[in-house]
């Protein structure tokens, strides 16, 4: 009966999967569960499978074996488009925007349920026309929130790499999800923006009680927003619990120092 | 040179251009929105015709239901073209179109007894021992010529009815085209000619975009068919090569893809190359044969394709920004 008690907060459970690419197994029989309105950062060093991870989750590559339980629901193999419907959002590591798309329009693209997006919403142009005027209005809010307003008119095309980060997260956010898979969302980005961009997720959490699962390279970073740290290597989960008991791992302190003395 | 001066030139020009332009409009949403390289397009132009031409001198069908009909299987066919190939990266779905037209056209050349073969519209076996399809539209186009008699005498001519019809319609499939180029299903759909990945991790369905553009550009293509089937009043298997699918793209490139307005302006320009290359009958030019010089038309549409892609790659209308953002 604890099971299932356990499960009914789960809003994610991945059990067992793997996958892999030629000789290559970026994901080894990987399990874990993320509870509802959590925060949860995934680390390790370069290669370790963490994108592949997302990749799986997102539906974007399709697991060889296991099960990725979104919300009550068995989604591995399902279209990535369905599960961004089904509100299981991600990000991508380097920030990927629409460079000929406005800024604005960047954003705009991503509300769901648009009776636009269809082309038989072209036959209703009022329908099409006031939730057009909302999306905008939405984007103008989230636009602000990150301090890129002066630029929703002009191509994203002319963004520097810390802006579409920002545009990237707030793409995401628009798409109204319930979970959220961040990619190294801080990457490149300077230390000031990256406390204010954790003020943000913070406070997404709370306001909207978004589920957060967070890809970053540097534990640092993410040790206070984070009240659970999953460590990956070669594919494995090596490691999973608290932020501060992260710290004390052998098995941690072994894949970063051995990264490093690669990266050497 | 006088050739040029003739009224009755121009118009021809100018009923080419409205037909090409129709046909351009297809390329244009299929590329200039959705990033898609068709290079089959003249395929669906030759179903449509050929609908028209079978249905109604083989099987003396009313001319309105054929052009319906031949609308309508463009396309189906451009479903089937999109259904079966358009899963396939950009650089393969462009050769697999190409291979898509061939087999249109290979297809309509080697069955004598449904479609006139190699001889065209004309051999098509019917109970009249005649191969036309135009009489009952040519209805329309003599009324209009009789009202226009009285005020401009001999230039009253089908060539000039047919500009009065192809050009409104051009006009008002460039207004539609352009409305659904502003709607937020447009906006998806340009967000798919950059990077699939984005669109899918938002919840959008990227085939089903790009499957319904290539169909609405099929309609396009199926439009000029019915509207070239029309001019022409008869039609042969080398009507629909390939080179045609390129004047389709030479319209398209010269106006920038994603300015669907400036495209009527671009297709006059392609009729006059197309229909003057004809009479460039002056020294050195006088040296070449006639079929020669219609060889001068492909060389020179290639020329200005070539020339556009190095001085101005956005086209006469498109925005330089959009070509240099990275
Ligand atoms: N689609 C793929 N095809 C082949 N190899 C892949 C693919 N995706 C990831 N990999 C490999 O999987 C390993 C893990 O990569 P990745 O998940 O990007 O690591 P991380 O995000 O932790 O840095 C790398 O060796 C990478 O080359
Ligand atoms: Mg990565």
């Amino acid at each position: 009966m604890e099971n299932t008690n356990m499960l009914d907060s789960a809003v994610l459970d991945v059990r067992n999967i793997s996958v892999s690419f030629g000789g290559v197994k970026p994901v080894q029989n990987v399990s874990f569960t993320i509870s509802e309105n959590s925060f949860t950062s995934v680390i390790g060093p370069n290669g370790a499978g963490k994108t592949s991870l997302f990749n799986l989750l997102s539906g974007m590559n399709k697991v060889d074996s296991g099960e990725i339980i979104f919300r009550g629901e068995a989604i591995q193999s399902i279209h990535a488009h369905k599960i961004a419907q089904k509100g299981l959002v991600r990000t991508f590591q380097g920030a990927k925007i629409i460079r000929r798309l406005t800024v604005a329009e960047n954003l705009m693209m991503a509300v769901q349920g648009n009776p636009g997006d269809n082309l038989m919403g072209f036959l209703n142009p009022r329908a099409r026309k006031s939730f057009e005027a909302k999306a905008r209005e939405e984007a103008m809010r989230r636009l602000d929130q990150v301090g890129l307003t002066k630029f929703a008119d002009e191509y994203a095309g002319i963004l520097s790499g810390g802006q579409r980060k920002l545009l990237d997260l707030s793409r995401a956010l628009m798409a109204d999800p319930k979970m959220l898979l961040l990619d190294e969302p801080f990457a490149g980005v300077n230390p000031t923006l990256v406390e204010k961009l954790l003020t943000v997720l913070a406070a997404l959490r709370k306001e909207q009680s978004i589920t957060f699962l967070l890809i970053e390279h540097d534990l640092e970073t993410v040790m206070n927003i984070s009240d659970r740290v999953i460590v990956m290597a070669d594919g494995k989960i090596i490691a999973d619990g608290l932020p501060n008991s992260i710290y004390e791992n052998d098995l941690v302190i072994d894949a970063y120092l051995g990264s490093r003395r690669k990266d050497a | 040179m006088e050739a040029f001066i003739q009224p009755g030139f121009w118009i021809f020009v100018l009923a080419l251009a409205g037909i090409y332009g129709v046909f351009s409009l297809g390329l244009q949403i299929q590329y200039g929105v959705g990033g898609i390289m068709n290079f089959g397009h003249v395929g669906m132009m030759a179903v449509s015709g050929y609908t028209i031409a079978v249905l109604v001198i083989k099987y003396q069908w009313s001319f309105w239901w054929a052009a319906l009909l031949g609308v309508v299987l463009a396309a189906f066919l451009g479903a089937l073209l999109g259904l079966t190939t358009l899963r396939l990266s950009g650089d393969y779905f462009a050769i697999a179109s190409i291979a898509f037209a061939e087999i249109v056209r290979y297809w309509i050349l080697n069955s004598d007894d449904i479609t006139g073969g190699t001889q065209g519209t004309l051999a098509i076996p019917n109970p009249d021992g005649f191969g036309g399809y135009t009489d009952q539209p040519d209805v329309i186009l003599n009324w209009i010529s009789d009202r226009l008699y009285p005020i401009i005498g001999d230039e009253a001519s089908r060539d000039l009815s047919m500009v009065l019809v192809v050009w409104p319609f051009f006009f008002l499939f460039i207004w539609i085209s352009s409305r659904l180029q502003k709607t937020s299903w447009a906006r998806v759909l340009r967000a798919t000619r950059e990077d699939d990945d984005v669109p899918r991790s938002l919840g959008k369905n990227v085939f089903r975009f790009r499957l319904q553009t290539l169909i609405i550009g099929s309609v396009f293509g199926g439009i000029a068919g019915v509207f070239w089937a029309l001019q022409f009043a008869l039609l042969a298997p080398e009507d629909f090569l390939r080179i045609v699918t390129f004047y389709g793209w030479m319209i398209l490139i010269l106006a920038g893809a994603s300015r669907v307005k400036g495209l009527f302006i671009a297709a006059i320009f392609f009729g006059f190359l197309y229909g003057a290359t004809r009479f460039l009958e002056f020294w050195p030019l006088s040296l070449l044969s006639s079929p020669e010089r219609a060889y001068l038309r492909v060389f020179l549409i290639g020329l200005v394709i070539v020339l556009l892609m190095v001085k101005r790659p956005q086209g006469l209308f498109g925005k330089r920004q959009e070509m240099i953002l990275e």
